[in-house]
């Protein structure tokens, strides 16, 4: 391994990591203004101009409350829990693609940290781990209201991982690859959302509970459990695992856009802008969600993962393997 | 493209973790601590197979670990379905109470 | 080099976690670092070439199967038990029959073996070796019939465990 790869690798890990790390008071300042004006009323304003500056503000505040460490909790894994999702959350945006390869000092530089020839495997890997940082936080606190609300979550997140994954696998079987720089490259003609709709609603559903969003947020909003399994984590855990959130809606958003919605081809815009309007889109699509719909109660929320989505997804698998077979 | 570890070092590693997970097996009290150092026995033959399947460059060895596997996990939900039913009945998870059928 | 070097802290970090699932107190801090074995064991495999078999181990292992034992652990409270170890002779028995499966395991890998037998060199590897699409193609045509017999296995683990669990019946 020479320099200059190592020197690529550092680089293009130093500008993803300030891409989520910028991106996520972006994401909370949309979401608040977005909400805003479909409740009827206007958001932040005051804090910087538009209300820009508030999650900064927030970020700061946060960063200085004190951090209360429950007296009966677990410090070990008091301590790993938000770690361990913000690991996950950060190492699942390593495959995802952003564009195409550009070339800089002589070099074709592919623009995503790496590319594995199992690469959504990799990903379900890593969402998988993620459940850990929930189920532990929820156990870690000590206390009625976590451990109920980390357990729920976590079977959710389990259970509709499998409705993910199967969902997946006719974009798998179309492409003949594993790898998201494959599948981005075989959408160049036609986007995968036209011969794999039902898939494509099939998986953003089910990233929507993965990531633990309305209308699937029982585990974790106000009204229910306290506030679920973060009840008892203050200042900077409560931060870390608020960005652990939504770095984990932009790493489903971009596996969304990656094998759906055509990775980054598009008309005229060179491929990383068409990619981040893309994944704007898409977040904005969450957060209408957010506004739109009441909350699932658990015992439904878990029928539907179990009862319609697994075998719609089996369906679709079904239906695309014959089409594929019978089209030779 | 020769492995620089030898082979036989992973044949030497899953012979460790597989005595370690024959310790948990037999000195243990608790049957989940059991339970898990039967997954530990498991995993060493999962190593001790792919180091095989690498040297001989056949994907037999992945197959069966596939099957081992699936197997594990259809043994772990039995297994705790099970402790969970003696943990309701008895308020206890330790092998040394369950001892009904005893002389 | 890195890989010799790979290898010796993926070994150490499974063999001191592996240690401390057998020797801890608390269940729920044994089930994670059974979770660390996995995640270190995952890593050698992919030293070995395996990528599908390490991507199945993080999904399935470590990602399904681990979380199920922390659900049990946190559900049932179960504490650590005391004594930790099983008192008496039976102690001493259990770690001398251990040193004797390990005495026996090292000897069957170490001992040179006589002529024309023995682990033969590592074999060059196809250049897809461990990748899905190799081991689909030999799991759906010579392994086909364990495989569904494994489905099969699965749905009566499936149903085991619902009737298992059960409070009452009907």
């Amino acid at each position: 391994m020479d320099l200059a790869t190592l020197i690529e690798a550092v680089v293009k890990v130093h500008v993803v990591l300030g891409f989520v790390l910028l991106g996520v008071p972006l994401i909370v300042w949309m979401e608040r203004k977005v909400l805003g004006h479909m409740q009827d009323r206007i958001g932040p304003q005051r804090v910087g101009p538009y209300g820009l500056l508030q999650t900064i503000a927030d970020g700061i505040k946060l960063f200085m409350k004190e951090d209360i460490l429950p007296t009966q909790a677990d410090k070990v894994v008091y301590f790993l829990a938000p770690g361990i999702s913000v690991v996950t959350a950060l190492a699942a945006m390593t495959v995802i693609p952003f564009g195409d390869s550009i070339s800089l000092f002589g070099r074709e530089i592919p623009l995503r940290i790496t590319d594995v020839n199992i690469a959504l495997l990799f990903l379900l890997g890593a969402t998988s781990m993620g459940v850990y940082g929930i189920v532990l936080g929820g156990w870690a606190s000590n206390s009625k209201y976590p451990l109920l609300g980390g357990l729920r979550s976590s079977a959710q997140m389990i259970s509709y991982e499998l409705a993910q994954g199967i969902s997946l696998i006719g974009v798998i079987m179309i492409t003949g690859s594993l790898s998201l720089n494959e599948i981005g490259r075989a959408q160049e003609k036609l986007w995968f959302i036209v011969p794999q709709f039902f898939a494509f609603v099939i998986y953003v559903v089910c990233s929507v509970a993965e990531t633990n969003r309305a209308p699937f947020d029982l585990a974790e909003a106000e009204t229910e459990l306290v506030a679920g399994f973060h009840t008892e984590f203050s200042s900077m855990k409560f931060a870390l695992y608020f960005l652990a959130e939504y770095a984990n809606m932009m790493v489903v958003s971009g596996v969304a856009i990656t094998c759906f919605l055509g990775a980054w081809h598009g008309p005229i815009l060179p491929g990383p802008l068409w990619f981040f309007i893309k994944l704007t889109c898409f977040l904005f699509f969450y957060i209408w969600l957010r506004a739109t719909f009441p909350r699932l109660r658990y015992d439904q929320l878990m029928a539907f993962g179990w009862k319609v989505l697994l075998p719609a997804s089996l369906v679709n698998l079904a239906a695309t393997a014959v089409f594929l077979t019978v089209k030779g | 493209m020769a492995p620089t570890v030898p082979l036989v070092w992973y044949q030497v590693l899953a012979a460790i973790l597989f005595t370690i997970g024959v310790v948990g097996v037999l000195v243990r009290r608790s049957a989940l601590i059991i339970f898990m150092s039967i997954e530990l026995m498991l995993n060493a033959v999962n190593l001790s197979f792919v180091a095989f399947s690498r040297q001989h460059a056949s994907m037999d060895g992945h197959i069966i670990v596939f099957f081992v596997m699936a197997v594990a996990a259809a043994e772990v939900a039995i297994g705790l379905a099970i402790i969970v039913a003696i943990f309701r009945n008895k308020e206890t998870a330790s092998v040394d109470d369950v001892h009904l059928l005893k002389g | 080099m890195f890989e010799s070097l790979l290898f010796a802290m993926l070994a150490g970090i499974a063999i001191g976690c592996a240690l401390g699932v057998v020797f801890h107190r608390n269940p729920v801090h044994c089930a994670l670092l059974l979770v660390g074995v996995l995640l270190s064991v995952a890593g050698i495999f992919i030293l070995l070439h395996a990528q599908f078999v390490a991507a199945l181990q993080v999904i399935v292992y470590a990602g399904a199967i681990m979380v199920l034992f922390l659900f049990v652990v946190m559900l049932l409270n179960i504490k650590g038990e005391t004594p930790l170890l099983t008192p008496g002779a039976a102690k001493a028995f259990g770690f001398l029959f251990a040193l004797i499966v390990f005495v026996e395991l090292i000897w069957t890998a170490v001992e040179p073996a006589p002529e024309g037998q023995g682990m033969p060199q590592a074999l060059p590897l196809p250049s897809d070796f461990g990748s899905p699409a190799a081991l689909g193609r030999v799991l759906y045509t010579v392994w086909l019939y364990p495989f569904e017999i494994t489905s099969i296995l699965l749905l009566v683990a499936v149903i085991g465990a619902v009737v298992l669990a059960k409070r009452k019946f009907f």
